[in-house]
């Protein structure tokens, strides 16, 4: 054996394990190539990690992005209003638009139904009432189609907001709760602009106005659809005064059922439009 | 049907709204929502079979009792004085404040409970018997316990 070979085989000795080592580095290398030239192979591995990632991120926006979005959103719509606007203009309009023709849809057929019933009653007393006071039929029509109507009542002890009667043509939400909720709103009003000789007189919601009309021991509220005009809040004001009348007279107010019938007597009769 | 007005008093987070709610809803919620104003529930209770009709008004926290709206606390059959038992400075002035309401109100009842039974480790319970000898009722809005009770408890003091 020369000394070539001699340093070969002290070479094998010493770095075999060296060698594996390396090519098992090798190997790996190799395998970690292939799975970055390979799509297929690469999103096997990492696609569950940006899932995951993404779903976590998913979940963060509204707290870590929503402060940010909806400052940035505030700050832009104050710097470009006209642009914003401009942007909603049509869309509103358009929802306005179809709004309108929905009712006036509503109000032609409705006018078309009165108009056809040619003998009724009512048709007859409507001509009668156009040629004695001039005022043209469609437009008594019209006037009629937005009558006021007298939609409930509630008779309320004034402090306690107890609901003492009712009359409804209508079921409507719990009775108790908004004569509480009326009182509140009434006593907040009063308390707020500190009229403690002053009373809250009305209340308008959408298409409703709620008329208030206090007395001694208690108040009537009165929900009314329609165009209330002031000569029918007078004829309402002048008949809750007579219901009043009567309930003190006859001492109603500690008398729950008698109120009650009392009640559905007086309003049910009572026609605010006429 | 007798209709009775309670008004729940108290100071700020003592669980006035969490008591109602579990009274009328039977529910609780870890939730703090801050009550603005007033807010009114409705629940009807039996009692030696007489049905009574409870209007509730939740007021809102206070630490000073002159400060709620005397035009919330009108027409009032009886009322609910509430105190956190956990919190000690939420009962500090319950003196003043009742006699603030049995001046103003002088036979409307007054009930004094204390909330948040849940928080004190049963065992204490019987140490701290003298610290809360001034309330009439102690409560949990969170377990449940007494609350049918307290309200059962007002409701005879407004009938009797």
């Amino acid at each position: 054996m020369n000394t070539d070979e001699k340093l070969e085989l002290l070479k094998s000795l010493l770095l075999t394990d060296e060698r594996e080592y390396a090519q098992s580095i090798s190997v790996k290398i190799s395998k970690l190539e292939e799975t970055l030239r390979e799509r297929a192979k690469l999103s096997e591995k990492v696609s569950p990690i940006i899932q995951d990632e993404l779903l976590e991120f998913t979940e963060r926006i509204p707290q870590e992005l929503g402060p940010i979005i909806t400052e940035t959103l505030k700050t832009q719509i104050a710097e470009s209003k006209d642009q914003v606007v401009e942007a909603l203009y049509p869309i509103m309009g358009q929802m306005i638009k179809k709004y309108i023709a929905q009712e006036i849809k509503i109000l032609s057929e409705r006018i078309e139904q009165t108009t056809q019933d040619v003998f009724s009653v009512q048709t007859i007393k409507r001509k009668i009432k156009s040629m004695f006071t001039g005022v043209k039929e469609e437009e008594l029509i019209i006037s009629d189609l937005a009558e006021a109507e007298l939609e409930q009542v509630f008779i309320i002890e004034k402090g306690s907001g107890i609901l003492l009667g009712s009359y409804q043509i209508k079921a409507t939400l719990d009775e108790d709760m908004i004569s509480g909720m009326l009182t509140a709103i009434k006593a907040f009003v009063e308390d707020a602009f500190k009229t403690s000789t002053r009373n809250l007189q009305s209340i308008e919601y959408d298409l409703y106005e709620i008329h208030l009309h206090s007395f001694h021991q208690y108040y009537i509220a009165s929900a009314i659809s329609g165009t209330f005009t002031e000569n029918l809040q007078n004829k309402l004001e002048d008949h809750n005064l007579k219901v009043s009348q009567n309930i003190n007279k006859n001492k109603l107010i500690s008398k729950r059922e008698e109120l009650q019938q009392f009640l559905i007597k007086q309003y049910s009769q009572f026609e605010l439009g006429n | 049907m007798v209709s009775k007005k309670i008004v729940i008093v108290g100071s700020f987070g003592v669980g006035k709204t969490s008591l109602i709610r579990r009274f009328v809803e039977d529910q609780f919620s870890e939730d703090y929502k801050v009550t603005i104003g007033v807010h009114i529930m409705k629940k009807q209770l039996n009692l030696n079979d007489n049905d009574v009709n409870l209007i509730i008004w939740d007021t809102e926290g206070t630490d000073d009792i002159e400060e709620v709206r005397p035009a919330y606390l009108l027409g009032t059959h009886g009322f609910i004085y509430v105190a956190d038992i956990s919190r000690p400075k939420t009962f500090s002035k319950v003196d003043e404040h009742l006699n603030f309401l049995q001046n103003k109100y002088q036979k409307t009842p007054i009930l004094k409970v204390g909330n948040k039974s849940d928080l004190i480790p049963k065992g204490m319970m019987a140490e701290k018997k003298d610290e809360f000898d001034f309330l009439d009722i102690l409560v949990s809005a969170k377990e449940g316990n007494n609350v049918q009770r307290m309200f059962e408890r007002i409701t005879k003091m407004m009938l009797t």
